[in-house]
């Protein structure tokens, strides 16, 4: 017989005395992947939702998207000799009710007869789509987000007027196919057909308007053929060509990003696990001393035993793997559901393998990791034990070929941390700072024994017993340090930069911002309203500035589409981006490379850019970049890069161009103004009175959609993040579970020389305290310096602690360490001395 | 088969350094059998997991069979107990996991014989225990559980016999029953047996008795002398 097959034979048998100390390492194996095998098999149902839903999303085989223009009658000729064509017009515009007393900015979207190419619109009450936007009794047709209703307090069958026109409230909008395709919504949505837009007077030259042509192909038709076509017969078009196999790229994208954040959460359990994992194979081990002493005294060989263990670890690992791959691998059709209403479209339920694969492969690796210390010095037991108490004491470290295996399970489980990770800047920072947290907790933890074991003994027995606890051999001390305050320290940390953002979005942001954006301000419009604001009580600092719509359609001459970007700037690439002109640089402007133009600049068109964007791109001053703005190459050279406060929410451009770059082009004006608190509505009031082309966007309101999004996010960063709260008291409970019958021992005899069940409970709860206060200062200081790395050093965020959000983790650390140990010491507390002893 | 010349051993230990064996010299004949005897703590059982290979000497040689023990590794020494020796314990020390059948079985199932477990089913049946192959040593009295031991002993027909107190956990009359075994197997087999005991009437049914203190050998008898 080989080896292998001996020593899993001998594996299985030694597998009869039980399963009992695999428990936790069960549990712990299971809990950790499951976590990671859900969260990417819901990523993955996502994305298949999205890519099955791909013509639907994009209400097309193809879009054409154009901005502020609409397509040349030989482009929409072309467009309309390849299939069935659909014109969308989209904008941002003010409703108000007839009465006068609501207004409020929607997303205003016209449609042709042809809409929507793929899917249904279902409103409430349905009615036929000539009913529902056609013109009646003076009044177009809308349907409308329920969410408008109740703004504007109407009620369907009112009428509301949006710029010159008259629209009739004709059903509320339940479904939208195609709305996927919006990222960001301000207002609520007004469905209406393509002649009211056309007599709002909201189309003004430079007004900002998305225009997209969809197109349905007939059989057989590759969309991919036709846009490569396109480009061909219209190469200046300037139109952004997408077709439905990319399905939504920014939500792909963001979903992608989500579930790699939520996964290394779960692989972050799993490490909590692992922990226990390897205490559980410890403890095991260290039952069966007496059985590998046996063996090799029979003639076994060391490499024997390892092999005899490792399999049966191995076995047990992928029984804990294989139930963690199950409970994971049911999420999708557990969550669709919820998940549905969430999202443009319903993710598809199914089993992804891999995903699946992944976790089992973390799963595996990680159990390696954890128990190959505590196997390979089992592997050092000397059988010399057998004849006598005193021998010399086994190998405390593993041989160097143990410790090079154990080097590469570690170097295999970052390496594969970080490969599976779609964004890699992400993944080299986790990675690094969960490992640098493991070494920290484990460091505290040997500091916390030290100085148990350094103290100066007390003269109360039962601080006594407390301390010696903590530190005697095989004491949970360390053990418990590092995987509860692993747990903890993710905690604090996702808490306090929480809490950091919360007081961002809530509180700082709104403070320094203005309290309105004035968009498609037309030039004539600019002194009545400069005049009008200026004038207006409580309201101060008005800016404005030149605004157009523009995309960067080409890089150094090469198509932007061919041109690399890093994951974190493909956005400015990636739809328009606002541009303006000014000659001198904008307040507060921070340059990082190059110098602004001279203010009476007229030379060939010079760009200043964002600094972020550029790095992505890998461009720099004297690169050149071509912008599209209204069908029109511009190319303009680099002059200078700055680095925008993005949440400082006054006005930015990504782009600003030198002046009379833009000349002649129309373009409409961008003001933000502040106003405390009565001049808000009044002024908000007065200008969509006097100006009602003009879109307001209210920052109160813009943040509280950022917030709803915020909170949702939140929720399942909080629920991951229990998940590894949750691994660590699984191996808290393993911890204290194993030292438990030392600890009855040490209460019987206790017993017996007369100390009472009080003074017993007392020593107990003492040392429990000691562990879980210990616990929650270590993960309190760490998850504190990991919460003010991310938001100083990541996001760059001014930095607000709050302690008392903090200290939580502090007394979660000794709730549950309590709680755990005195459920433990319930169990077989009350058995008499005689009982413990006699066992 | 057996030659020691001036064993030593010293352990250190949390207390200091503890000389446990201080130099032993000792010949034993082929075929032969020995009783070593002496207070507990002398230094017996420690000679005899010498012998076993299972714990190296600080100083001197250890020839067993021919073979000088301090000279091989940890694995050849495991090997050389699989092919050469027989060891029983005080404590019978059988795996709790494995059933009577596969705890005899192991010497040759690490050996690779193919015959393993017919082998060790005669050698359970020889010492009476046929009916109870599949029990679990938690499942054995301890007379049961010895004889159980003694079949794993000399199961693969080893040159030599290690037995460690054999009778130290029994009763006197089930003690008594296990050394007739053990002779009775020793002598049938042929192989050289060293009985370590502090039972002078033990001791003296070996051909030869050495008296252990302290770690050094103090007499050296033929039995019966």
């Amino acid at each position: 017989m080989s080896g292998a097959a001996l020593a899993l034979r001998l594996a299985g048998r030694d597998l009869r005395g039980g399963l009992g100390r695999f428990r936790i390492f069960l549990a712990c194996l299971v809990l950790g992947v499951a976590a990671i095998a859900a969260v990417g098999s819901v990523g993955a149902a996502i994305t298949a939702g999205l890519q099955a839903n791909g013509r639907e999303l994009l209400g097309g085989d193809l879009e054409f998207a154009l901005i502020q223009r609409v397509a040349t009658p030989a482009e929409r000729g072309w467009l309309a000799a390849r299939g069935a064509l659909s014109e969308i017009r989209r904008l941002r515009a003010m409703a108000r009710h007839v009465s006068g007393a609501q207004r409020t900015l929607v997303e205003l979207k016209a449609v042709d007869g042809a809409y929507p190419l793929f899917g249904r619109a279902v409103t409430a009450p349905a009615l036929a789509p000539d009913t529902l936007l056609a013109r009646r009794d003076g009044a177009w047709g809308a349907a409308v987000d329920d969410t408008l209703l109740a703004r504007l307090g109407a009620a369907l069958g009112e009428r509301i007027r949006i710029g010159d026109s008259l629209v009739e409230l004709r059903a509320v909008l339940t479904a939208e196919p195609d709305r996927g395709a919006d990222a960001f919504a301000l207002g609520p949505r007004v469905l209406v057909a393509a002649g009211m837009l056309e007599e709002s007077g909201l189309i003004q030259p430079g007004s900002l308007v998305n225009v997209a042509y969809r197109l349905a192909l007939p059989a057989g038709q590759r969309a991919g053929a036709v846009a490569a076509a396109a480009r061909a017969a219209f190469p200046d078009a300037g139109w952004r060509i997408r077709t439905a196999d990319e399905g939504a790229p920014g939500l792909r994208q963001f979903v992608d990003r989500l579930t790699q954040f939520l996964a290394l959460v779960g692989l972050t359990a799993l490490v909590v696990g692992g922990v226990g994992v390897g205490s559980a194979v410890e403890a095991h081990m260290a039952d069966k001393t007496r059985t590998v002493a046996i063996l090799k005294a029979l003639g076994a060989p060391a490499a024997l035993i390892f092999q005899t263990y490792l399999f049966q670890v191995l076995i047990l690992a992928l029984v804990g793997v294989a139930l963690g791959l199950a409970l994971g691998g049911m999420a999708p059709y557990v969550l669709s559901g919820v998940l549905a209403d969430r999202l443009p479209v319903p993710p598809q339920a199914g089993l992804y393998p891999w995903p699946l694969a992944q976790a089992a492969l973390f799963g595996l690796v990680t159990a390696l990791l954890f128990t190959l210390w505590p196997l390979a010095r089992a592997r050092e037991v000397s059988p010399a034990r057998l004849f006598r108490d005193l021998v010399a004491p086994d190998r405390r470290w593993p041989r160097p070929a143990y410790l090079a295996a154990i080097g590469l399970a570690a170097a295999a489980l970052v390496a594969l941390a970080i490969v599976t990770a779609p964004d890699l800047s992400f993944a080299l920072w986790f990675v690094p700072g969960v490992a640098a947290t493991f070494g920290v907790l484990r460091l505290a933890g040997a500091l916390v024994v030290l100085a148990a074991r350094r103290l100066p003994r007390p003269s109360r027995p039962g601080l006594r017993l407390a301390l010696a606890n903590l530190h005697r051999p095989g004491a949970a001390t360390a053990t418990v340090i590092l995987s509860l305050g692993l747990g903890l320290t993710l905690m604090v940390a996702i808490a306090l930069v929480q809490r950091n953002v919360g007081a961002a979005i809530g509180e700082r942001l709104p403070q320094a911002a203005p309290a309105f954006f004035f968009i498609d301000l037309q030039p004539d419009q600019i002194d009545p309203f400069v005049a009008l604001v200026s004038g207006f009580p409580g309201a101060g600092d008005l800016r404005y500035v030149p605004s157009l719509r523009g995309r960067i359609s080409a890089v150094n001459g090469v198509p932007a589409r061919d041109w690399k970007v890093a994951p974190d700037g493909r956005w400015a690439l990636r739809g328009d981006r606002g541009v303006s002109y000014a000659a001198a640089p904008p307040d507060g402007a921070d340059l990082v490379a190059g110098r602004w133009w001279p203010a009476d600049y007229s030379g060939p068109p010079l760009i200043s850019f964002d600094a972020r964007v550029a790095e992505a791109m890998g461009v720099g001053v004297g690169d050149r970049l071509t912008i599209n703005v209204l069908g029109r190459d511009i190319e303009a050279r680099i002059a200078s890069l700055r680095r925008i406060q993005w949440l400082s929410l006054t006005i930015n451009f990504a782009i600003i161009l030198s002046p009379g770059s833009l000349a002649g082009a129309p373009h409409s004006y961008l003001a933000t103004v502040k106003a405390d608190g009565p001049a808000e509505e009044s002024l908000f009031r007065a200008v969509t009175d006097r100006f009602p082309n003009v879109t307001v966007v209210r920052m109160k309101e813009a943040l509280d959609s950022v917030d709803k999004i915020l909170r949702q996010l939140a929720l399942a960063v909080e629920a991951a993040a229990a998940v590894t709260l949750a691994a660590g008291v699984l191996v808290l409970a393993g911890a204290l579970a194993a030292g438990q019958r030392r600890r009855l021992y040490d209460a019987a005899i206790l017993k017996v020389l007369g100390a009472s069940r009080a003074q017993l409970i007392g020593a107990f709860v003492l040392e429990y305290a000691i562990l879980g206060a210990a616990t929650g200062v270590v993960a309190f200081a760490a998850g504190s310096l990991a919460g003010f790395g991310v938001v100083r050093g990541l996001m760059g965020q001014p930095w607000r602690y709050d302690p008392g959000f903090a200290l939580l983790g502090l007394g979660a650390g000794l709730a549950l360490t309590l709680g755990c140990g005195l459920i433990a010491l319930w169990r077989g507390f009350g058995d008499s001395p005689a009982q413990v002893l006699r066992r | 088969m057996i030659e020691l010349a001036g064993v030593r051993l010293s352990l250190a230990s949390a207390a200091g350094r503890v000389d446990i064996l201080r130099g032993v010299d000792l010949v034993v004949e082929p075929g032969s059998t020995i009783g070593i005897a002496g207070p507990s703590g002398s230094g017996k059982s420690t000679l005899l997991s010498i012998m076993a290979g299972l714990e190296r000497p600080s100083a001197g040689t250890v020839m067993i069979a021919g073979q000088d023990l301090t000279r091989l590794g940890e694995d050849a020494l495991a090997r050389f107990r699989r092919d050469n020796l027989g060891i029983v314990f005080q404590s019978f020390h059988l795996i709790p996991t494995m059933t009577a059948l596969e705890n005899v079985a192991i010497p040759l199932e690490l050996a690779g014989a193919a015959a393993a477990f017919a082998m060790a089913r005669q050698a359970l049946e020889r010492v009476g225990l046929g009916p109870r192959l599949g029990h679990y040593p938690a499942q054995l009295s301890g007379g049961e559980q010895q004889r159980v031991a003694l079949a794993r002993a000399v199961v693969a027909a080893p040159k030599l016999l290690l037995a460690d107190e054999p009778t130290g956990n029994l009763d006197g009359a089930t003690g008594a029953a296990i050394v007739d075994l053990l002779f009775d197997l020793r002598r049938s087999r042929g192989a050289t047996l060293v009985l370590v005991t502090h039972d002078p009437a033990l001791a003296a049914r070996c051909d030869r008795v050495v008296r252990f203190a302290d770690g050094v050998i103090v007499d050296r008898a033929e039995a019966g002398a």
